[in-house]
């Protein structure tokens, strides 16, 4: 990631935030649209989580050795 | 013979590819009649439908309805073009299965009775069977066994549904199923859930999928579960469970798409993401989200199609699947780069991209009907999807650690079958009406409202974010991650112990008995003489040559018999 694409990454969030602002409102706004930046938050927030509670039930629980399945090397 | 359904024109289609010689001319064939049977079914049209008795039974072969016809529509497409990519496979056994397969889809899909479904249900199993194992690999041949062997116990609980609703109602009409229809309903929809994938029912898909053949994949990716999902449309419309089975259906295969390592098997488990909004729009019941669902399946077949073809050329090209052993392949396979991003910004709902267009449908219906939460977790799967799709395979693969990996050319016809899936994938998300004016119900939609566009670049974009901030953890990693197939392969044993064993043991014993019987007798009875002490030659066996006197001495006992009688005669006569 060179700074360049941090900087169109940013150009393109400043564009949705204006249109969200800006722009026509939604016919049947929801409860959580009062919330100023929810969607950016909730695609941080939500990668982050499936990330660490994926990884968290792996290491406890689901992750095997690929040779588990005796005779059977499968994954 | 032109009133035939296009199903039964692919079945003639697989009838001839048996006997056809020429790599050339079965691939030509499987390309063709796909494209035939489109054409037929679009000159046709909605309304026409084929009746047949069988055994005392009315049976509807086919009835073409708005809601199949679409289904029917891309099952074909997708078809032909999964043929295009197969064209360079000389062997005739997975064309003869992918043609098989692919009329079983189309006479699922077209059929307007139970027991004509059910006869097209397992003609797919046992077809699409085949596509795993004709990957000709130890581990392939394991799986294909058993991914037939749960198919045929997902058809089974099928037909157990069938015949209690037959004795119901007295018709086998398909009809939408009430669950105060008892068992009848639910083993029909045990039947039907296992095909769609849903947990726990759903192993037998990321278990085979990345086993199957590299061109049988592609088939295998767009026709069982979304036959399903089509059955599920048909006779489990509203039904509620289904909102939450598919919620959760959309999680789970988001949660293993982080453990696993093999490219393919992370695409199985998006199918399982992706067929869960499928099922939730089933599940709500609204026309908006009915709709959404066969739009879904409709863009789901085009893009997981295009994403198993790219993975399936990387494999091609190098021979390696898992992702903690690829890496650095972007300079050496630009094309392949490209057309896999087009598949992975589809999956992902981006703008412009054909999943944008039907998964917001879904949510969207979700959020009409007041299922806050349920909107807010397919919300949270998408954001899973991109992830994975779009981020940790095409990151791990193309770019990341350079594994110096050789990589062999791609046939020529792989990138065309590509390059006209990626069309179709961006040709809907420009232009949504022309999918739309498929769909069966009425329902109004635009899904490039501004609300809509911002939701959608807010949450793309934090999530890359995330990603970019945590990418070292999604690296693949040499593991398998446990899943519900763990109770049939850890099972087999100890079912092996408890049933098979005994069995065994029982007609062991059994033969024990008759070797010892009859070695005693053989033993006891091969020489009578031995009784009486008088054998000469072996206990065991009668020997003429040895046990009787030779033959000279039984000549001179009758020669000096005559001489006596003569002798007698001679003397006493006169």
């Amino acid at each position: 990631m060179k700074t360049i694409h941090w900087i169109l990454l940013g150009i393109v969030t400043l564009a949705s935030l204006a249109l969200q602002y800006f722009g026509p409102p939604h016919p049947h706004p929801h409860a959580w649209d009062a919330i100023p930046l929810f969607y950016c938050m909730f695609g941080f927030v939500g990668c982050v989580l499936i990330i660490v509670v994926s990884k968290f039930l792996g290491k406890v629980w689901l992750q095997k050795k690929e040779d588990y399945y005796k005779g059977d090397d499968d994954v | 013979m032109f009133e035939l359904a296009p199903a039964f024109w692919l079945l003639a289609a697989a009838a001839l590819a048996v006997v056809l010689p020429g790599k050339g001319l079965r691939a030509a064939l499987c390309v063709a009649m796909p494209l035939v049977g489109l054409w037929q079914l679009w000159t046709m049209g909605v309304g026409a439908s084929a009746h047949a008795s069988l055994a005392g039974f009315e049976l509807t072969l086919y009835s073409v309805t708005k809601v199949n016809f679409v289904f029917a529509v891309i099952f074909l497409l997708i078809s032909a073009v999964a043929g295009v990519y197969a064209w360079h496979v000389d062997d005739r056994g997975q064309q003869v299965a992918a043609l098989s397969y692919a009329a079983g889809a189309l006479g699922v899909t077209l059929a307007g009775d139970f027991l004509t479904l059910l006869l097209f249900w397992e003609l797919m199993a046992v077809a699409s069977a085949w596509l795993v194992f004709a990957r000709r690999e130890a581990r392939s041949v394991r799986a294909g066994v058993r991914y037939l062997l749960v198919h045929v116990a997902g058809g089974s609980f099928l037909f157990g549904g069938i015949i209690l609703f037959y004795g119901q109602t007295g018709t086998l009409t398909l009809q939408a199923l009430t669950p105060d229809m008892g068992a009848a309903a639910w083993l029909v929809l045990i039947g039907v859930a296992l095909n769609v994938a849903l947990p726990p029912l759903h192993p037998w898909l990321p278990d085979a999928y990345p086993k199957a053949t590299i061109t049988g994949a592609i088939f295998m990716s767009a026709l069982t579960t979304k036959s399903a999902v089509y059955v599920l449309l048909v006779l489990f419309p509203g039904w509620d469970l289904l909102i939450y089975m598919g919620l959760f259906m959309a999680l789970y295969g988001v949660v293993y798409a982080v453990l696993a390592n093999d490219i393919r098997q992370i695409l199985a488990y998006h199918i399982i993401s992706q067929v869960g909004y499928m099922v939730t729009g089933v599940g709500i019941g609204t026309a908006l989200s009915m709709n959404g669902t066969a739009a879904h399946a409709f863009s789901h077949i085009l893009y997981k199609a295009l994403l198993f073809m790219g993975a399936g050329a990387v494999i091609q090209a190098t021979g390696v699947s898992k992702l903690s052993d690829l890496g650095g392949l972007a300079p050496k396979m630009r094309g392949v780069v490209w057309l896999f991003m087009i598949g992975a910004f589809s999956i992902s709902g981006f703008p412009l991209f054909n999943g944008f267009i039907s998964k917001s449908m879904i949510v969207s219906a979700a959020g009409e009907a007041h299922h806050y939460a349920i909107m807010l977790g397919l919300l949270l799967a998408s954001v899973g999807t991109f992830l994975h799709t779009g981020l940790k395979i095409p990151v791990f693969t193309f770019w990341g650690k350079d594994q110096k990996l050789e990589t062999k050319p791609i046939p020529r016809n792989m990138y065309v079958a590509m390059g006209l899936v990626a069309f179709g994938c961006t040709f809907f998300g420009v232009y949504p009406h022309a999918l739309y004016v498929l769909l069966p119900f009425d329902a109004e939609y635009h899904p490039y409202t501004a609300y809509h566009l911002v939701e959608a670049t807010q949450i793309l974009t934090f999530t890359f974010i995330g990603f970019w901030v945590l990418r070292a953890k999604l690296a693949g990693e040499p593991y398998l991650a446990l899943d519900t197939d763990w109770f049939y392969r850890r099972g087999a044993p100890v079912a092996q112990a408890m049933v098979v064993k005994p069995v065994n043991a029982f007609f062991g014993a059994g033969a024990k008995a008759r070797d010892g019987i009859a070695s005693f007798l053989a033993s006891n009875f091969g020489n009578p003489r031995a009784w009486f002490g008088l054998q000469k030659g072996s206990r065991d066996r009668f020997d003429p040559d040895v046990e009787r006197a030779p033959l000279g001495s039984g000549l001179a006992l009758i020669l000096l018999v005559f001489v006596a009688i003569f002798a007698s005669v001679v003397i006493l006569v006169p």
